[in-house]
Formats: C-alpha cells, structure tokens, sequence
C-alpha cells in the first residue's frame, strides 16, 4: 500500500526530504572530521564536494532503486493478477462487461460532451471570438440580434474589441445560377466579417470593408467551397462568374476555405453594412467580434453591458432590456448544455452503480478466496501488500474494461451521432481524442478505486487463524455481508433515482407527443418555396403565380386540399410579431397596443390543415387587392381583443396608415410555431390581397404525401423554373420539434434500463451468495420441519429489506434531482406521482427476478446432502 | 583518494552493509566510517553507491531505518538490521565463505 502511494506527491515529496537531509548530514559531518584533522573550512567543504561527486547523482542512483523496486513489485502484482483473473473467468468476465459498458457509455457521452462543448472551436484564436446580443421588448419577445445603428455605435466606443462583424441569416435564399432556381444559404455580412475568424480563402479573395454593399452593379459575393464545387466544379473555376441572388447579379470574387462554418456551412457570403440599416427598432444582425489580445471575458463584458445601457437610456424607443457579450461557444452551444450534461449524470450514475456491483461482486470473490488470503498472510505478507495485490487485481480488471469500454466507446459515439439531432451543434466533430482517452483512463482509476478499495480493505483486516480455522465460511462473509447490503442498497437507490428521471422525461415527452396541435399533420406535404419579386409588377406575378399553382395542385389526382401559408411551424421562419390598434378605440402610443402573431395564407388552409373555422368564413378567391382588406383571428386573439364581445365585422389595422381591415371570420388555435407552447394569438391576412411575400404550399393528399412529391415538384417547376422549391413532409417537420425531447428520452431510459438490470444483478449476486453462506442452516431448519415456503420466505425477505431500503433512500435523491430536471419537463410537474410509481414498479420487477432465483435455490436445498456435506 | 582502493564486487557491499550493522545501528557516515576503519583503509566507499544501497535494502525490509539523534546532537538517519536482514546476512556469509574457500582451494592446487 505505502508503494502504492510512493508515486504520489506527498509520500515522494517526504522521500525526497529525508533523502536529502541525510546526505546534508553525511556532508557536514565529513567537512567537521575533515577541520578535526586541521583543513580550513573552505578547504575542507572543497574536498568534501570533490569527494562527493555530485550530489544530484547520488539522489538520482537512489530515487532509481525507489522505482525499479516499485515496479518490480508491480509487475509480479500484475502478472499474479492476470493468473488470479483467469482462474475465476466467469467473474472476470461479469464483472469486466459490466465496467466496459460503464466506461463505454461514459466514454461515449463524454466525447459528444466534449466536442460540443468543451473543445475549442475550430478557428485561430477562438477564445478571443466572441458574440454580443441585445435583448428587447419592442413586440413583446426577446431577441439576440442587434440594430444596425446599435452596431455602429458599439463598434466606436468599445474598445475591449479588435474587431467587430455583423452577419445576418437566409437560410434557403433563392438564387439563379447557371439559367436554374436554386436555394442557397445566404449570410449578408459586414467587410470584416472573415477576418474575425482569421479565414485565408480557398481562391480569389475574401470580402473586405470597401465592397460595394446594396444595389450597385459592382456588387461581389464570395460562395462556400462546397457550393463552388457542386456548381462549378471547382474552387477556381467559380472564381469571376456571376449569379443572381434574389434578383441581383454579383460577381463571385473569391470562395471560402473548405472547413469554414459560422455558425453553420454557408453557401454565400454577401457583403452587408449598417449603413442601409437606419432604423435602430430592426434588430436583424447577428454580431461577433474578436477580444484584444489580453482582454478578458469579464472585462469586455462590463463594458459592453454599460455601453448598452448608455444607449437604452439615450434611445429609449428602442426599449433595450440589456446587451450582452458572451463566448462565441457560449452562444453557439448554450441550447444543448443541459441535455448534455443531464445526460452525463445520468451515464455517470450508470458508473456508479456498475462500481457497486463490482465490488460486490469482488467481495463475493475475496470470500471465497479467504484461504488464499489468509495462507498469504500466514507466510509474512503484510497487511499492506495483500491490499496492494488485491488492488492490483482490480486494476488489471479495470484495464482491460477500459480498452473494451473504449472499443464499446467508439461504436457507441457511432450511434449517438446517428440518433442525434438535427440541429446538434458540431456534432460531426466528435471523436474519440486524446482528451477523450485521457478521460476514459481517469474514470477507470477512479472506479477502480472506488469498487475495489473497500473489498480489499475488507479482506485485508481478517484474522489469520479465524480464517484458515473456519476454511473460509466465517471472517470475511461476517463482515463483508454489512457492507454488500450498503452496496446493493445504494444500487437500487440510484437505480430509482435513474428510473424516476427518465420516467419523468418520458412522462413529458409523451405529453409533447401527444399534445393537440389544433391541426392535424399526417398526409400533408410542404412545400417551401420563393418567389422573388422586387418590384410592384413582380409582387402582382407573385400572387398570380401561386393561384394558379394553387388551382393546378387542387386539380391534381389525389389531393384533397392546398394552399399556402407564409411563415412555417417549428421555427423554420420566425413570424412576425405585430401590434394593432382597434377602430373605435383610443389609439394607443406605438409599443403599447395590443401584440399578435401574424401570419398569411391563401385561401383554404383552414380545411387544408382541419383547423375548423368557429365563426364567419375563410378567405377566398373573392379577397382580390382591389376590394376591401379583410382578416381572420384566432379564438386568443378574439380572446384578447374582443373578450365576450363577437370579433364579427369589428375592424383593425397594424400601422397607423394602413386601411381598416374587417374581421371576416375566427378559427381555432393552433400550436403552429412551437408544440411546447401555448397557442399564441394571432392574426390571418390573405395573401390575395397582396400581403406577406413568398407562399410555402400545404397539399392535404387522399395517398401516401410522399408518392406526390415528384408531381408536386414537377407541377411548379414547369410553371415557373426559376422559383426553388423544397419538399418535405409536414410529419418530419414536426419530429424535428420532438428531436431533443426524444433524443434525452431515449438516453436517459436506456442508461435507465442498464441500471435497473445491474440492481438486479446486485440484488441477486447478494442473496444467492446468502444463501450460499447459510446453506447449513437452512438445511437444519428443513430438517427440523421448516416448509420449503418458509425457506423462500426467509430468502425474499431478506432480499425485500434491502430493497425497500434502497427504494426509500432512492426516493428522496430522486426528489431531489427532479428539480434539475425542471426546465426539460413539458406540462409535467417534477413531482409527477405516476414517475415514481413507475420506477418503484420497474426496480420492483427488478428486484424481483434478482430475488426469485437464490429463493428457490434456498428451497430446493435437499438436507441430508447439505449436512453431509460439511 | 576517493575511488575504493579496490573494486568491491557487486553484491559485496550490500553484504559489508549488513554486517557493519549486525554490530549496531548507524547512519550512512558512520557505516562508511566503520567500513572503511575497519578494513584499514583497504575499502572506501563512495555516496553514489552506499546511499543507493541503504535504500534498496530498506526497501528489501532487510533495513528498517530511523531518524534520531546522532552523537554529534544533530538528527540522523540510523540503519538497523532487521530479522529478515539478519537471516540474509546469515545466508550471504554462509555462501561467501564457501565460495571463497572453493576459490582459495582451486588457487592453491594451481601453485
């Protein structure tokens, strides 16, 4: 044990000490008897010195004979162990799967933690890039996106900050290349926007300050390399050809480096400034910059947050609630962190519990090995050294778990990558690494420590002729059986804490599932699509375009409605939030009045979507720009705006300028943005009369959607080539939704499930190892007359004990986690009953199985064989 | 002088420390001292290869060691022999007395 801890820093340090102060001691001593015989001190100290040779090569010769010692040891240690394992193959074997999948799991979930949260991201310097918000309360919602003016001052006084870019997102913006629609990524970007990110471009040259932004027909736009590629063939080619992006021309000036992504792949980059963004209300620019070198977080951040608030205070319509600068990973990966790391708990429990079970399954083991021990111990061993051998056994255990836990690792980081979703930030950068391994090494010492320190310690304090007298029943059973009992109580109660959790999270999940969206998804193809226009007669094309599209689809075998609908569910298209002033009423001062989402469609979306329509009527063909404007609410917006009173023919309008417009009809509230969300009011125009742009098309199918898709594309690319189009099905846009719900459920239940299987397995490595101590015992009492019920009785009860133990100790941790869990829970409260019944019930089953086995083995002991047998 | 008049063989000194201290404990200069005291000057031994030695047969537990006052009033590390180093020492003496009576007995049919 002491060798053990030989290389650990106090134990070497006093080592060193002592070696030290020995050879000092050595030295003045020679020096003194060196003045005895008549040398002067300085004389003597110079004869001493020579004679010594150099002190540092004395300690190295004798720092060596420390570790060539402890190695020596080590490596009989490992050799016995290896010899010791394999003997008892079927133990090994148990417990090194139970660690493998342990450290696998860990090591699997700690490389998804690690790319994604912990490594830096991947550019020069990524540790001074950071990102500034303003939050803002003009519509009544939140966003992290800046104004340009806001930009601008920022930039100016500063000065924690080198440099400053502004991008804003199109995700799927239309573009003409080569004669053909097609999407692409587009980000509008300020001059310096690649020098934040320290990018050198793939060909040509990257965007710079004095780029033309706007309308000019110098215009440029450098594209990504994969686009370059897909379109062009290569990097260089692309180089100084011209396409249209939203009806402009630019001229490609340079394409981007291969692996260059912020915050995700774009295709476009073209160039953008504040300049043309005058009004300080429209927040639409996602800000970086890069920190001076030597600045801190902190620092910039108090900066930048006193800036903000000295601009909300001079601007004040603009309403801030504050600015904000954080870590550019920060802001990139701060969505996921709690699943993340909830589901790090939730494997490193898994850990802990496999911990148990394999000490108990050693001190199983070193109970039937008390003999060996203890003939050990007999022939001089010491204390110390029969732990450092057992010790040693579990390291060796655990080493080998370690490097199949890494293989097991590997596959499973495969599969998480695949079952992950969507939108998980820089999941293709997960791997197994250094760091990685270094963790997988870290966590299986500290396992070994854990499940094998307390067995060996266990064993180690056994006395000698107690042991070799009773041959192994006594001495260590007696006392090890205090210590499994802790083991496998703590076992099941983590398992319950587990069970609970992941009861929880499924509880939510199928809330969320479940919940009535107010429309139904099935059979509904959508299709997005973008009709440029940039001028009057354009928007007039626009309307027609999409009736006659609308018309042809409905005509179309196998559909049985269509129509269209401005702003996508599920975030793909943030909605408009907008404020309205009701006629007849005092108007109120802008940011006052009463807010709504807005939304536009065409005419039967209602039936498309089966939303019914509770008063008055949709739009339709009639609603033509010409005649007078009208509008549908939802029943929150009637709610809200109206109360009891009917919303039927009330008229409002959203700017001050605009016309009147009726009400014509009230539909019933959809979830449409956000299942997990209330269903927000809102408020339909018809986009036949010219409001809202581009239309994503709704086809409500009689057959399989997805049969249609190639009709559907078919149909609007002959109608107009050069409108991109995109199809999916709204029931994977709607997944999509659920994909972090599902995808912490699935995790959390399957590390759930291996937990209660190892309680089980504790539970039952425990009793039949009873059983087996007390088989003697319970043969007298069958003798005597005791029923084999009896026997069972005594066996499950003993089993029962342990569990309700663990049940209840479990039930208070896992009371005590479920607040953790809060912020991941849907409409399901943390203290959600059904959650726990549901993990006392599975551990119970659990519990139960591990019990049944040793009972009947209890039972079926025949006495006379038993008896004769001692 | 700080070279051993002569080569002691490998092994030999463990076997030299044993025995110096089979008579009382001492520190690293005292056995140095004695050894070199009591084979009049025939062997000296050099810090490098004592200091070394003491620790490997602490390490062998053939050497328990102490810190205590030396005769001079200062701390010191004293050596003592322990059972198992009394045995080894022992068994070391027994095999060096027949190998050298073996090699003294080959040298002399030799003459």
């Amino acid at each position: 044990m002491a060798k053990l801890l030989n290389l650990l820093g106090w134990r070497r340090r006093r080592l060193e000490d002592d070696l030290d102060r020995e050879l000092r001691y050595h030295f003045d001593r020679r020096v003194r008897d060196m003045m005895d015989a008549g040398l002067s001190e300085p004389e003597a100290r110079r004869q001493v010195a020579i004679e010594f040779g150099g002190v540092a090569q004395v300690r190295e010769n004798v720092r060596d004979t420390w570790i060539w010692r402890w190695l020596d040891v080590f490596a009989r240690d490992i050799r016995y162990s290896l010899r010791s394992l394999s003997r008892s193959w079927g133990f090994s074997l148990g417990a090194g799967a139970v660690l493998a999948l342990a450290i696998g799991a860990n090591t699997a979930i700690f490389s998804v933690v690690n790319a994604v949260l912990l490594r830096p991201l991947a550019y020069q310097d990524a540790a001074r890039i950071v990102a500034l918000e303003a939050s803002w309360t003009n519509t009544g919602r939140t966003s992290r996106e800046m104004s340009g003016p806001d930009f601008l001052d920022v930039q100016a006084q500063a000065k924690s900050l080198e440099v400053m870019a502004h991008s804003a997102g199109e995700d799927e913006l239309a573009t003409v290349v080569e004669g053909r629609g097609e999407f692409a990524n587009a980000r509008w970007v300020s001059g310096d926007f690649f020098s934040v990110f320290s990018q050198r471009p793939a060909a040509g040259r990257l965007l710079a300050p004095t780029d033309r932004v706007g309308d000019d027909p110098t215009s440029v736009v450098v594209v990504g390399h994969h686009w370059a590629q897909t379109y062009f063939g290569s990097s260089e080619a692309a180089v100084g050809k011209s396409i249209l992006v939203y009806g402009r021309a630019l001229q490609i000036v340079g394409v981007a480096s291969p692996g260059f992504r912020y915050p995700e792949a774009a295709d476009l980059w073209v160039p953008d400034g504040p300049t043309n963004r005058a009004n300080r209300g429209r927040h639409d620019l996602l800000v970086v910059g890069k920190l001076k070198p030597g600045v801190d977080l902190a620092s910039a951040q108090t900066e930048v947050r006193t800036i903000g608030a000295r601009l909300a205070q001079e601007h004040p319509e603009n309403r801030f609630e504050a600015m904000n600068l954080l870590s550019l990973q920060g802001r990139l990966t701060g969505h996921v962190q709690t699943t993340l790391w909830v589901l790090m708990g939730a494997v490193g429990v898994v850990l802990l519990i496999a911990c148990a079970n394999v000490a108990n399954l050693l001190l199983a083991r070193s109970s039937a090995r008390t003999r060996e021990i203890a003939l050990r111990a007999a022939l001089g061993a010491g204390r110390g050294r029969v732990v450092r051998q057992l010790l040693t056994e579990s390291l060796v255990l655990g080493g080998l778990s370690a490097v199949a836990g890494i293989f097991l690792a590997a596959l499973l980081v495969w599969g998480l990558v695949a079952m992950s979703p969507p939108n998980l930030p820089r999941i293709d950068e997960v791997r197994i690494d250094l760091p990685v391994l270094a963790f997988a090494l870290g966590l299986t010492l500290l396992s070994v420590v854990a499940f094998g320190l307390l067995p060996a310690m266990n064993v180690s304090r056994l006395g000698v002729s107690d042991a070799l007298k009773h041959g192994g029943s006594k001495g260590v059973a007696a006392r090890g059986r205090g210590l499994r009992s802790t083991l496998v109580v703590t076992e099941v109660a983590l398992s319950v804490v587990l069970l609970a959790a992941s009861g929880l999270l499924l509880r939510s999940f199928q809330v969320l599932h479940h919940v009535d969206l107010g429309f139904t998804t099935e059979r509904v193809l959508v299709a997005y699509s973008q009709f440029v226009a940039t001028n009057d007669e354009n928007r007039r094309k626009r309307i027609v375009f999409y009736r006659d599209l609308l018309e042809r689809l409905r005509a179309t075998p196998g559909v049985r409605a269509a129509s269209g609908v401005a702003f996508l569910p599920m975030g793909r298209e943030l909605r408009p939030a907008v404020e309205y002033s009701i006629h007849g009423r005092p108007e109120q001062p802008a940011g006052e009045r009463q807010k709504s989402e807005l939304q536009v469609i065409a005419p039967d979306y209602f039936r498309t979507l089966d939303i019914p329509i509770r008063l008055g009527r949709d739009f339709n063909d009639g609603d033509t720009p010409d005649r007078p404007k009208v509008a549908i609410v939802n029943e929150t917006f009637a709610r809200m705006a109206f109360g009891a009173e009917s919303p039927l023919g009330q008229r409002i309008r959203i700017r001050p300028t605009d016309p009147w417009m009726e009400i014509v009809g009230v539909a019933a509230d959809t979830r449409w943005r956000d299942p997990s969300a209330p269903p927000p009011s809102e408020l339909f125009l018809a986009s036949l009369q010219g409001a809202g742009g581009s239309l994503s098309i709704l086809v409500r199918t009689t057959v399989d959607e997805r049969s249609l898709a190639g009709t559907f594309r078919a149909v609007m690319r002959e109608m107009n080539p050069s409108v991109p189009v995109e199809i999916e099905t709204m029931d994977d846009l709607f997944a999509g939704a659920l994909a972090y719900p599902r995808f912490r459920t699935q995790l959390v239940g399957g590390f759930a499930a291996v937990a209660a299987m190892l309680a089980a397995v504790g539970i039952f490595s425990v009793l039949a190892y009873l059983v087996g101590q007390r088989t003697r015992e319970l043969a007298v009492r069958r003798a005597v007359g005791a029923q084999a019920v009896d026997v069972v009785r005594l066996i499950a009860g003993q089993g029962a004990q342990l569990i309700g133990i663990g049940l209840v100790v479990g039930l208070a941790g896992a009371l005590a986690v479920a607040r953790l869990l809060e912020g991941l829970l849907y409409e399901i409260s943390p203290w959600d009953v059904s959650s726990y019944v549901g993990a006392i019930v599975v551990l119970a089953i659990a519990a139960a199985v591990g019990t049944v086995l040793p009972a009947i083995r209890a039972a079926t002991i025949d006495p006379l064989v038993a008896l004769r047998h001692e | 002088m700080t070279s051993p008049r002569f080569p002691i063989p490998q092994g030999t000194l463990d076997m030299l420390i044993l025995q110096i201290l089979s008579l009382e404990p001492a520190h690293g200069y005292g056995i140095a001292q004695r050894l070199q005291q009591i084979s009049r000057d025939r062997v000296q031994v050099n810090q490098g290869s004592l200091y070394p030695a003491l620790h490997r047969l602490e390490q062998k537990r053939w050497l328990k060691a102490e810190w205590r006052e030396s005769e001079t009033g200062r701390e010191a590390k004293f050596y003592a022999l322990t059972p198992a180093g009394r045995r080894q020492l022992a068994a070391e003496k027994a095999s060096w007395n027949t190998l050298t009576d073996a090699v003294r007995l080959i040298f002399n049919e030799g003459e």
